[in-house]
């Protein structure tokens, strides 16, 4: 039989017409079957275009190379996977949960742990191919909820990056390596708007998830991780995060004047285009980077950890979740125990510009900026999980923080500082 | 041309007469109703009737009475995330909690706002142009066929060729208002603006709607009334504010109505508009904000709630509409 | 009055028609031209693309981006126009031209249902459609087809829905045209003694020509540019209409910009605008009425 999935599904269609499957299908959907095995895995994902969209595919061809599962794959795109949040809770909310679909784990997962949603795969997942060995340990425990594995991480993203177009802060005399503190960095925004006609920082805020992850990385940098570790607990200082939002505002200033209404993407393109200097956003930014013809890692872009980061690895996770209740759970498991294999994560990763949250794959694979972002992570002393993406925080905080962004800082200034600063507490 | 469709209706009528007259029952004819059993002809026309419009109103009938019941009974309970409704405890906190809550009071205003303001201006844009389309204007089909287009467009389209208008850095409208000396806007991120420019962008794509609607209202007044107004030696403006506006009353109530449904219907403009479930600030509507609740942040029992809330403001709109209607014998 | 007043008026008054011109297609001409720059950064909004900057390749981006949607809408807006107007059609029938009491009852509920905002329908239509009918999973048997699949069960749920909240309107406008029809061959149908099916099959549908026209155009165009029912019911993904992609063209990793955006909003609008050039006078009576 072939190994693609095009023609897999027409030889089923054949073999339909001569009736036997056509049988089949029908006692399946009679429920006369047994346990509905014959159901196809649904997954459900948000890399419906570019490179998560490439690495998506390199994965799911992997699997349908070694294993005779038939899949439904739903990619559903859109912003901070907002959208693809959306579908999971109607259709979770409507009894209607498919069999796994990516979803960012740690404390994210424990609005579907809470409502017994999610299955425990320690024995039939974790326990087969070493995964529990090869897995880093971050990784594995934001795989477990209450202490059961209920998911399978696949990719690690660092957050607290600053991109740079290298033409851009030359010419403006500025070295990124030297900056120190995000004040410095809002320091050297100003300069690259008195020295170039370019924009001193750029950004994005038609959705509030990007400001509350820049506000989180200025946060990171100017108070440190322990009391990152007190804000994502509950019990940080409000001072301390108004003061970060200030920082913020002031960088605000220094912002492309449309970003109230553009996505990442397109803030990031004025960055290869040499309209703006720096860019803060999670390593898949770097994506766009590599992708486009003629800038070059080191030569034309250019990476720093974010000002006052130094050190630290600032992390966010894709996983694949097993669902209690979703169609085909034995085809499901093989899914899940394909995703946590090294050819899973070298077919993964090295498109979506992420690191392997496996120890023992090999760097080879890998281009120069990835593989950088690899040592890095190998020598950091600490890796706060990401606020923006839920990894740090329950759902309903993480709401009240987008919501707090959206009503109270779409416009920043040193009075919605202060304001938000008081909704970022009550978020809790 | 009538009389000869009647007449074929006719011929073959009698040559299938046979067949159907039995299916009648043999009995049933034209006579027997003029007979006056009254209770006879009745049921025999109203079960003659049901198998036309029953299928029709029982899937209507479904979706929508049945949806809004089955809606209503969830906004009695409290549904979050992934929870099912426990029905035996039903209340009121649902309503309770969305007037307590900032984000509804700030919503239910920018909906009445946008039903305001969207619907006047439509209106008086609306019968402004149609008062200069019916001066006898040549190409008259052609203008008209141009000033109805944006409303053959989708809410998703023109929210697309509105978000690169109100551009910050390239816009149309930012290019005019600086070659004019005003100065550049954030006409989308400022939350002063952005209620306004979103108005602004349907009044482009519903004008021509009430522009329509007048048309036809003014075709309709007999033009004796303007002979007449003018042979009193009044002025054009006078002779419209008094004689024709009056007129046309009917029109004005039947494009207001229409108007404040699409207003309420503006969800699609402005999800596409921030691609997402977090419409620019300053412009949240209570239907984005129940679609935001329901299907994003997971409050099943408070959106739908909010849905009633919505339904009960249409209904507000909508009956003394109908009522008005009936009273007319347009129903 | 003499006549130069009154040329002037009448300049003035083609003054003012062709100023709404400009008012109501510039948008779609700077959309227009937007979509054919490299860079529609660079210039005046409304200029044509320079020499050296034409490009056709926006619109071949975002046709690559949207045509598995065209596909969808396609297959959902033609049956789901055509079953609500036959709907339609037979619901007023049963309601006007067959007298019976009540009848003014039954039909403003139906006339109530055009007004009804979806917000207050859609958790229950949601969960009905994931929950207790399931078309995907019933139908499974299907989707082994050649030609079908798994979503197509999901597009069928959504023609559904279209069909249940587009006959209101339907029989709102088969209505208005009925009252209007003669009795008289009714009735004299009815003196042959003819069956309500027949006078329905013989009279009544030759004679509603141009009200379909009517109808299937409005509500073609609205069940093309609908985009909550799509986002609500099945989401985004294969079987997704072209207005649920087109809300985030533009703004991903691989199609970027105002230009792809633009073309994309053009090929979107596409079929609603050709129906709207040829068929406008039907558009106008169906929104007048």
């Amino acid at each position: 039989m072939s190994d693609n999935d095009l023609s897999r599904r027409s030889y089923l269609k054949g073999a339909s017409a001569a009736g036997a499957a056509s049988l089949a299908g029908l006692t399946g959907c009679l429920g006369l079957g047994g346990g509905g095995g014959s159901d196809p895995v649904e997954l459900l994902h948000g890399w419906s275009g570019g490179d998560g969209a490439s690495a998506f595919e390199a994965m799911h061809e992997g699997f349908q190379k070694e294993h005779d599962v038939e899949t439904n794959v739903k990619p559903i795109g859109g912003s901070g996977n907002t959208t693809l949040d959306a579908r999971i809770s109607t259709r979770l909310g409507n009894d209607d949960p498919p069999s796994s679909w990516a979803e960012w784990p740690g404390q994210n997962l424990t609005q579907f742990t809470s409502e017994d949603l999610l299955g425990d795969i320690e024995s039939d997942v974790w326990e087969e191919n070493g995964m529990k060995d090869a897995y880093l340990e971050g990784p594995k425990e934001a795989a477990q909820v209450g202490g059961s594995y209920v998911a399978v991480p696949t990719n690690i993203h660092r957050i607290n990056n600053l991109f740079f177009n290298k033409s851009v802060v030359e010419s403006a005399g500025i070295d990124p390596a030297g900056l120190e503190s995000p004040a410095d960095l809002v320091e050297a925004a100003a300069t690259v708007e008195e020295e170039t006609d370019a924009v001193g920082f750029s950004h994005a805020m038609s959705s509030p998830w990007t400001t509350l992850q820049l506000w989180a990385c200025v946060f990171l940098g100017e108070h440190g991780e322990s009391a990152y570790d007190d804000f994502i607990s509950g019990e940080g200082d409000q001072d301390a995060v108004q003061s970060s939002l200030e920082t913020v505002a002031e960088l605000s200033a220094h912002f492309n004047e449309d970003a109230g209404t553009v996505g990442f993407q397109e803030a990031n393109q004025k960055v290869i285009d040499g309209g703006a200097a720096f860019f803060d956003q999670g390593d898949w930014a770097a994506q766009q980077y590599i992708s486009q013809e003629g800038f070059e890692f080191e030569s034309e872009w250019g990476h720093v950890p974010f000002p006052g980061t130094d050190g630290l690895y600032s992390l966010n996770m894709d996983s694949w979740v097993y669902s209690a209740d979703g169609p085909n759970p034995e085809g499901t498991k093989e899914w899940l125990r394909y995703v946590g294999t090294k050819d899973a994560q070298v077919r993964f990763n090295t498109r979506k510009g992420s690191i392997p949250p496996r120890s023992d794959v090999s760097t080879e694979e890998f281009g120069p900026f990835q593989t950088s972002q690899i040592e890095e992570f190998q020598n950091s002393k600490a890796q706060p999980p990401s606020i923006a993406h839920g990894l740090a925080v329950a759902p309903e905080t993480l709401t009240n923080l987008k919501n707090a962004v959206s009503n109270e800082f779409s416009n920043p200034s040193m009075d919605a500082a202060a304001n938000a600063a008081e909704a970022f507490m009550n978020a809790f | 041309m009538i009389d000869r469709i009647h007449e074929a209706v006719r011929a073959r009528g009698e040559s299938e007469g046979d067949g159907d007259a039995r299916t009648d029952g043999g009995t049933a004819t034209v006579a027997d109703d003029d007979a006056g059993s009254f209770f006879g002809s009745v049921s025999r026309d109203f079960l003659g009737s049901l198998p036309f419009w029953l299928p029709p109103f029982a899937l209507m009938g479904f979706f929508v009475y049945g949806a809004i019941g089955w809606n209503f009974a969830l906004s009695l309970v409290n549904v979050q995330q992934f929870n099912q409704p426990n029905y035996s405890q039903l209340d009121f906190d649902q309503y309770l909690r969305a007037f307590g809550d900032p984000s509804f009071i700030s919503a239910a205003q920018n909906t009445a706002v946008l039903l305001v303001a969207f619907t006047l201006a439509c209106l008086v844009v609306g019968l402004l142009v149609a008062i200069l389309v019916d001066r006898h204007v040549r190409f008259e089909n052609t203008f008209r066929t141009i000033y109805l287009l944006p409303m053959s467009l989708s809410f998703v389209v023109t929210a697309q060729f509105w978000l690169w208008l109100y551009n910050f850095d390239n816009g149309l409208v930012n290019v005019v208002t600086q070659a004019l000396g005003l100065g550049r806007y954030k006409w989308i991120s400022n939350p002063e603006l952005a209620l306004g420019a979103v108005v602004f962008a349907l009044i482009w794509q519903f004008s021509g709607y009430a522009m329509v609607v007048y048309l036809a209202g003014l075709r309709a007044i007999p033009d004796e009334h303007y002979e007449a107004a003018r042979v009193d030696g009044a002025s054009t403006l006078k002779m419209y504010w008094r004689v024709i506006v009056p007129q046309l009353k009917g029109a004005t109530i039947s494009a207001s109505v229409v108007l404040m449904v699409f207003a309420l219907k503006a969800f699609d403009f402005l999800y596409a508009l921030a691609g997402g479930f977090f419409p620019p600030k300053g412009t949240d509507i209570l239907s984005t904000m129940m679609v935001r609740q329901a299907f994003s942040a997971g409050n099943r029992s408070y959106a739908a709630a909010i849905g009633i809330m919505l339904f009960l403001l249409a209904i507000a709109i909508v009956a003394p509409y109908l009522t008005y209607q009936y009273r007319r014998g347009e129903l | 009055m003499n006549t130069s007043d009154l040329d002037g008026r009448r300049v003035g008054l083609y003054a003012v028609l062709f100023g709404l011109v400009a008012f109501y297609l510039l948008p779609l001409e700077i959309g227009l031209v937007t979509s054919l720059k490299t860079d529609p950064l660079a210039s005046l909004p409304f200029a044509p693309p320079a020499a050296g900057s034409f490009t056709l390749e926006e619109w071949g981006r975002a046709f690559t981006a949207l045509k598995s949607g065209l596909v969808n809408s396609l297959l959902l807006a033609v049956p789901a126009t055509i079953l609500s107007a036959g709907l339609g059609s037979m619901a007023a029938y049963g309601l006007t031209t067959l007298q019976w009491r009540g009848q003014v009852g039954v039909f403003t509920l139906f006339i109530a249902g055009i007004f009804i905002p979806y917000q207050a329908v859609l958790l229950p239509v949601s969960r009905f459609w994931a929950t207790y009918a399931p078309l995907e999973e019933w139908l499974a048997v299907l989707w082994l087809l050649p030609g079908l699949e798994a979503y197509h069960g999901e597009l069928l749920s959504l023609i559904i829905t279209h069909v249940a909240y587009g006959i209101p309107i339907c029989t709102l406008l088969f209505r208005t045209y009925y009252k209007e029809l003669s009795g008289e061959m009714v009735e004299a149908a009815k003196l042959d003694g003819a069956t309500a099916y027949t006078i329905y099959r013989r009279v009544i549908l030759p004679l509603s020509v141009p009200m379909f026209a009517v109808t299937l155009i409005y509500q073609f165009t609205q069940i093309w540019n609908d985009l909550l029912f799509a986002l609500v019911i099945m989401g985004p993904g294969d079987g997704a209409p072209v207005t649920v992609g087109l809300t985030n063209i533009g703004s991903s990793l691989t199609n970027l910009g105002f230009g792809v955006k633009m073309a994309g909003a053009f090929i979107a609008a596409l079929p609603t605008m050709v129906v709207y050039v040829l068929f406008g006078e039907q558009f106008a009576e169906g929104v007048a009425s």
